[in-house]
């Protein structure tokens, strides 16, 4: 019996030290978006939380064209839970990406308006993103479009 | 019942409309701010006045009011700055421009006071000079005239200190606000300068300054501390200069008028520099035209030697054709009387230090004279006689002095009583 109780302890430590440590709750939320410019070799340059990215394949995914990028502004934002959405002017998706080792991977391509977003902007509006263009107005998490 | 209800539905509806009108991007709010942030930060540095200054303040206010209620958003999004922080630097960047203006009210009203004073000295100066020349026409000068010349000129002297002190006093004030805004200056702190330098009429008295020092040299009789405290005075005003004349020609680029003056004060200080040194040597000139020493002119160090050492040769050369006394006569005139007694111990030195002549022109120059004199007046060899026979006397003196000290017996000591007791 003693034995019994001894091994079964035993198992529970091992237990413990398998599952990984988790820091929760963790909030990756931007206050506000953030508007970059790609430059001529297709990456935008993030100052505040400091990450470069390159957006050529984003361009050839939404335009069918990754030559016509250069000048080109990306609005980005994080949500909490830390998905990055990114949409452009133009762009009739707005982008939902997670982070990965050294990439960003696709989440979900959520499709916004079929004619082309005139003067997009996302609000942080925790737990969802919010998404302006002109007088019309989206809810958005990385499901996809909430209202 | 029916018309509360399209009533609410009105309200809400309008709502709605209201709130998509004024949907705005939490960016475009950030962005605003910053913009209109900036804008007032540079109203501040380009603000001429006190009174543009309130205005900029009620402006901080305003700023502050509109974007209170964004002030969550603010805070996040201004970061590493906040809301807070960011009204509490302007305000103090405000409230330091505001103390600038006030500093330059009261610079402005000292300078003023200080104008005053310098036109008032400039014209007893004008005065002073006036009645020296009229003393110095006069063709017999009895004791009265000379101490009343004497005492004119200390008098001119001493006003043309104090104003040039006073004219300093413009300049460095002027000077300070070029050290506290180094860089390009914008048109509000050019706007300053303007301000100053017409209230202390500044190019004017710069100009007024080196006339009355170049003109002082003129009527009155210099002496080597009198123009070695010139020259003194000269550098420390134009070093000063030469800190703000090129600032102020950059500032008034645009006003012709003052540039030309800009430039002419430069040719001033240049011309004040050249009059100094010249002075110099003509007093030094003067010393042999007045034993009546034909030595060339010269005008600074490497004439001098050349003048030094062509009158010594002509008078090598002359020895033994002219009479020995004349020579000799010459000789000491020149060496003694001129050289070694004021040109050497008063003139060189101030030469030397203001870089006027160098220490190898000197070396060169008694060297010359050392040569010209083993000619006209060598060391006689009785003299080295007489040295040769003191000596052998003071060794001799020594000599038997040790010898006497020899012979002396043995000093005896006394015993002890107590010894012989025992």
């Amino acid at each position: 019996m003693r034995f019994l109780s001894y091994g079964f302890g035993f198992l529970l430590l091992i237990l413990a030290a398998c599952s990984s440590l988790k820091l929760k709750p963790a909030d990756y939320a931007w206050p506000i978006e953030n508007v970059l410019k790609v430059d001529n070799k297709g990456f935008v340059d993030e100052q505040r939380y400091s990450f470069t990215l390159k957006v050529k394949s984003l361009f050839f995914e939404e335009f069918a064209d990754s030559t016509n990028f250069t000048g080109k502004e990306l609005r980005i934002i994080r949500d909490k839970i830390g998905f990055f959405y990114i949409t452009g002017k133009d762009f009739k998706n707005v982008y939902v990406f997670n982070t990965d080792e050294s990439s960003m991977v696709l989440e979900k391509k959520i499709l916004v308006n079929e004619k082309g977003l005139g003067a997009p902007a996302f609000n942080q509006k925790t737990p969802n993103i919010e998404l302006l263009d002109g007088q019309s107005k989206y809810l958005l998490n990385n499901k996809g479009l909430v209202r | 019942m029916r018309t509360s209800k399209l009533f609410l539905l009105t309200i809400l509806f309008s709502l709605f409309v209201l709130q998509n009108i004024f949907a705005q991007s939490d960016y475009e709010k950030t962005q605003n701010f910053k913009t209109r942030y900036k804008q007032l930060e540079d109203a501040i540095k380009n603000a001429a006045s006190l009174d543009e200054c309130s205005v900029i303040g009620e402006n901080i206010l305003k700023l502050k009011d509109d974007f209170t209620s964004d002030k969550v958003l603010l805070d996040k999004s201004l970061y590493p700055d906040n809301f807070t922080s960011l009204f509490e630097k302007i305000e103090r960047a405000l409230e330091v421009r505001k103390g600038d203006f006030t500093q330059i009210v009261q610079l402005t009203t000292e300078v003023g006071s200080l104008k005053d004073k310098v036109s008032e000295l400039s014209q007893k100066n004008e005065g002073l000079i006036v009645q020296i020349r009229q003393l110095q026409i006069q063709t017999t000068k009895d004791a009265q005239a000379i101490a009343s010349l004497t005492k004119l000129v200390a008098q001119l002297k001493s006003n043309i200190a104090q104003r040039d002190e006073l004219v300093r006093g413009i300049v460095d004030s002027l000077l300070q606000e070029f050290v506290k805004t180094p860089g390009t200056l914008n048109d509000a702190e050019k706007q300053a300068i303007f301000k100053k330098v017409d209230n202390g009429n500044l190019f004017y008295n710069i100009e007024r300054t080196i006339s009355d020092n170049m003109q002082f040299i003129k009527v009155t009789q210099t002496t080597a501390d009198d123009l070695s405290k010139m020259k003194e005075q000269f550098r420390d005003f134009n070093k000063t200069w030469r800190q703000i004349g090129p600032k102020l020609a950059e500032v008034y680029l645009s006003r012709k008028d003052k540039a030309a003056q800009i430039a002419s004060i430069d040719a001033m200080f240049a011309d004040w520099n050249d009059r100094i040194n010249e002075e110099m040597w003509q007093q030094v000139n003067k010393l042999f035209r007045e034993k009546k020493l034909a030595l060339l002119t010269f005008r600074n160090g490497n004439q001098f030697v050349n003048s030094v050492t062509s009158f010594v040769d002509d008078e090598i050369k002359n020895y033994g054709i002219k009479s020995k006394t004349e020579s000799e006569n010459t000789f000491y005139s020149f060496s003694d009387s001129i050289y070694f007694k004021t040109v050497q111990p008063v003139w060189l030195p101030v030469l030397i230090e203001n870089n006027l002549m160098t220490e190898a022109n000197k070396d060169s120059v008694e060297k010359r004279i050392a040569s010209w004199k083993e000619i006209v007046a060598p060391a006689s060899k009785w003299n080295w006689i007489y040295v040769v026979g003191i000596i052998v006397i003071v060794v001799l003196v020594i000599a038997y002095m040790m010898k006497g000290r020899k012979k002396l017996p043995p000093p005896v000591e006394p015993k002890p009583e107590n010894e012989s007791n025992v």
